[in-house]
């Protein structure tokens, strides 16, 4: 019994070094600035938009639909709205190149006809505004790879760097206003060394980047702080 | 085993020929959906080109596999789709219908000057690019022109998991839906459409109190205003 009880420990403790081993280091800054108080009432609901292309703005889509199920997840999670749906909905006035660039621009845009009755039907209080993109940073080492009649392998050690660098401005459609803006810069090191099988020890930057700022963002959210 | 030996090669090949890029990409209905705006109190009339019945562009990028992309239809329902919002009554006429035989406040004619797309293996980037430049010709019921506006629409799209041809058919979609955005937002400014409303009431007046109406006939060349 006691036997059995040892492997199996052995087997976890495995299994934890293994994982650990498995990704790379990485380091997360979360920041945030608030301008104004924020709340969210029951049938409220947030909408997650990449910042228009037309700005150079180069957010992945991966990124924006990974905020918005990590916003939406859990028993505190907040009701989003799909921006598509909601994009549609308010054609043209969301387009690349007609959405306000700044919240100055919002009485303008809730003075058009239609438009603040098509956001109040949508329970949508806030619009997230997604920027930053991940980018490798730097790299190096080198590997060879050969494959013959009686297998192959690799040989070698590259790694290289990533840094995942997001802002996201919290608009407030209700009170017309830019609310504050929630940052996440996260940077990893990944490494692959391989003496005939290659271990990918991945640090992932992009996803570390997402759940932190979409815990964040759902802090800044719901929180009644003062400014 | 000698099977597999074969399959693995040919396996190979087709991948490196696929990374290689190049493929046909239809876009039937670029469907947008229907604006939130007021539209202008005008009867008006479009006149489409052959083109927008069947346009195909075709590029080949230096080294690698040709692109195709074909529209079919989809810019005539777009600007169909687009009119019938704009203006209160819109028609579309056939291209050997004479315009003074019909009863409208205004005839439009848009036309496609130029298309070009970029795909990542030329631009080093992770993404397909469609640029479409349109043109509009604006004339008033007796023919006469009053305004030929460039626009120029552009519309992007990551290759990322959703696969080249997903991407470029994504993309050419966003440069035309980025299209209508433009010319629901500057079209009037731009040409001034909606004068020929108030010079068609003003027609039907007693001539004593007809003023005359400046009506846009230079606005025409006008470079659209990205920034707004």
């Amino acid at each position: 019994m006691k036997a059995a009880n040892n492997q199996t420990t052995r087997r976890l403790l495995m299994l934890a070094l293994s994982g650990a081993l498995m990704s790379g280091c990485v380091t997360s800054r979360i920041e945030n600035i608030r301008e104004n108080t924020t709340g969210i009432t029951e049938g409220e609901g947030i909408v997650i938009m990449a910042k228009s292309y037309h700005l150079g703005n180069e957010t992945e889509a991966k990124f924006i639909s990974c905020v918005g199920n990590s916003v939406g997840r859990g028993s505190k999670g907040l009701h989003v709205i799909p921006n598509t749906e909601f994009v549609d909905a308010l054609f043209p006035w969301f387009e690349p190149r007609t959405a306000p660039a700044e919240a100055k621009g919002l009485p303008t845009l809730m003075s058009r006809p239609g438009v603040a009755q098509k956001i109040k039907d949508k329970g949508v209080r806030y619009v997230v505004w997604l920027d930053g993109e991940t980018e490798k940073v730097a790299g190096g080492g080198s590997m060879s790879c050969a494959a013959g009649p009686g297998g192959g392998g690799c040989f070698g050690f590259a790694w290289w760097q990533n840094d995942s660098n997001y802002e996201a401005s919290v608009w407030d459609l209700d009170g017309l206003e830019n609310a504050g803006t929630v940052s996440a810069d996260v940077s990893g090191t990944s490494y692959l060394p391989a003496i005939v099988v290659p271990i990918p020890l991945l640090a992932r930057t992009q996803n570390k980047a997402c759940n932190a700022l979409a815990d964040q963002l759902r802090l800044f959210i719901i929180s009644d702080e003062q400014v | 085993m000698h099977q597999s030996r074969k399959i693995v090669p040919a396996l190979l090949t087709a991948m490196l020929v696929a990374s290689c890029g190049g493929a046909n990409v239809t876009v039937n209905d670029p469907s947008i959906p229907k604006p939130l705006i007021v539209p202008l109190p005008l009867n008006v009339a479009a006149k489409y080109p052959d083109v927008f019945d069947h346009f195909v562009h075709e590029e080949k990028v230096m080294g690698k596999k040709k692109w195709s992309i074909d529209l079919g239809r989809s810019n005539r329902l777009l600007f169909t789709q687009l009119f019938d919002s704009m203006f209160t009554e819109f028609n579309v006429v056939a291209t050997d219908e004479y315009p003074k035989d019909l009863m409208f406040d205004a005839l439009i004619e848009p036309s496609i000057d130029a298309f070009e797309f970029s795909v990542p293996s030329q631009s080093q980037t992770d993404e397909f690019a469609v640029w479409i430049r349109y043109r509009i010709k604006i004339f008033d019921n007796e023919g006469v022109q009053i305004a030929n506006w460039p626009i120029a629409a552009y519309g992007k799209s990551l290759a990322g998991s959703v696969g080249g041809d997903h991407a470029l058919q994504r993309a050419a979609i966003l440069a035309m839906r980025d299209a209508a955005a433009l010319i629901i937002l500057q079209m009037d400014k731009a040409t001034g459409i909606s004068k020929l409303s108030e010079a068609h009431v003003n027609r039907d007046m007693p001539s004593s109190e007809t003023e005359d109406i400046p009506l846009q006939t230079t606005a025409a060349e006008e470079t659209p205003d990205e920034s707004s």
